[in-house]
């Protein structure tokens, strides 16, 4: 089904993130697949790749996805360098670190550039994900807040009311209501060609500036709506990246560490609220999972059990998600600071205090 | 005795089960190269390569980032 376009292209698997130039590539490093396509300068024509869940990870993605970024890619190739500019924008701001093993969390492990073939091969490897992980957790050793766009990182168009059809480049299915997108006046078929002036040729480019939006921005879009070529603003307003549920993503499990020694969480949903005797506005996060080892145990050692439901989170007794109540904690209390948590226990109400890493 | 008989049949068929058990995770890091490799339409794991091989052929460059699953 690709053959045809791959030939037109030198294709290159890289398996593993050691030795990665993160000037260049950078990119939702939760992902399992990704790719980006190139000018052989280093210009970046276009990322694929997108996921939003756990069990179902190809959701997002397709075969005539792909298909169509590749062809996409090929004339952005074609019309290269005239659209130079317009391709400038995704390339990201210069990292701190030009490569995953400079980064601090990581050159403990003495991790380099090449594999180890002739020795332990796989515990080698950097994942993609160890550097989303190092990421945060360099803010996390230095006791500062964990930036949102770290934490609630390569949002779903769907976050500004923009689903897509992942077997189409970006054409709009739903335009959910009340939304961003709606107020911006999108409507289901309209084709997504470019953002803040950026060429989109897949979901992921959409992620890519969204990835970038301010805490408060306006997005200029150009459509195709009906053939024919339309203008619409997305207005993003302060703190529209916070929606964006994180919980699903691999690098979760150590921020359930820094924030919740282990312990994973899910908000009750509404209909199991009234047995417990709680509102649809309160805080209600139920222990799934209590971590058994390491420090993944913080939780367990501080007295939390399975199905305990946290009802107050350092006098916080509004309803959030888990991943709201990870952010808060994460970006408000420093490594060992320690936070009363009042949870609910059948019909026992106890105060125990975690301490946080 | 019986009971020693039945553990030691037990820890038998756990180990002969555990040798006969899939290739380790670095046999499928190689296999997965050497199965690339072999079929020659991607470069494996040479970035310098492909970039090069991307400004001497006027081709654009795929890099697709994929772990061994």
């Amino acid at each position: 089904m690709l053959k045809d376009l791959l030939d037109q292209f030198i294709c290159v698997r890289l398996v593993k993130a050691n030795g990665l130039d993160l000037r260049l590539f950078q990119f939702d490093y939760d992902l399992t697949f990704a790719a980006f396509f190139l000018n052989g300068d280093g210009a970046i024509y276009g990322r694929y790749g997108s996921r939003s869940e756990q069990k179902n990870a190809a959701k997002d993605i397709s075969l005539e996805g792909l298909r169509k970024a590749l062809a996409a890619a090929l004339t952005l190739h074609r019309d290269y360098p005239k659209n130079a500019a317009a391709l400038a924008g995704k390339r990201g701001p210069a990292p701190k670190y030009a490569v995953p093993e400079q980064m601090p969390p990581l050159t403990s492990r003495h991790y380099t550039a090449q594999l180890d073939y002739n020795g332990k091969l796989a515990a080698s490897c950097i994942h993609c994900h160890m550097v989303g992980d190092a990421e945060r957790k360099m803010f996390r050793d230095a006791a500062k807040p964990i930036p949102d766009d770290l934490l609630f990182s390569y949002p779903m168009p769907s976050l500004v009311g923009l689903e897509l059809d992942p077997k189409e480049i970006a054409r709009v299915t739903r335009v959910l209501p009340g939304s961003p997108a709606a107020r911006a006046g999108f409507q289901s078929g309209d084709e997504i060609a470019t953002v803040q002036g950026q060429p989109i040729i897949s979901i992921a480019d959409i992620q890519w500036v969204l990835q970038h939006a301010g805490d408060s921005d306006q997005l200029k879009t150009g459509v195709v709506r009906n053939g024919q070529p339309k203008e619409l603003t997305l207005s993003l307003g302060s703190g529209w990246r916070r929606g964006n549920d994180f919980a699903w993503r691999t690098t979760t499990w150590d921020l359930r560490r820094m924030a919740f020694g282990g312990l994973v969480l899910e908000d009750l949903p509404d209909e199991n609220r009234a047995d417990a005797g709680l509102t649809k506005d309160a805080l209600a996060l139920r222990v799934k999972y209590v971590g058994q080892y390491g420090d993944h145990a913080a939780g367990k050692r501080a007295g939390f059990q399975k199905d305990d439901i946290l009802v107050s989170v350092d006098g916080k007794n509004d309803r959030m998600s888990e991943a709201l109540a990870i952010a808060y904690l994460v970006q408000n209390k420093k490594p060992g600071d320690r936070v009363p948590i009042q949870v609910l226990r059948g019909k026992e109400r106890l105060t125990l205090d975690l301490p946080l890493q | 005795m019986r009971l020693t008989l039945a553990l030691l049949a037990a820890a038998a068929v756990s180990m002969t089960h555990s040798f006969a058990a899939g290739p380790t995770r670095d046999q499928q890091i190689l296999n997965d190269r050497n199965s690339i490799e072999a079929a020659g339409a991607w470069i494996y794991d040479d970035l310098e390569k492909g970039f090069a091989e991307a400004k001497q052929t006027g081709k654009p460059l795929l890099v697709v980032l994929r772990c061994v699953p």
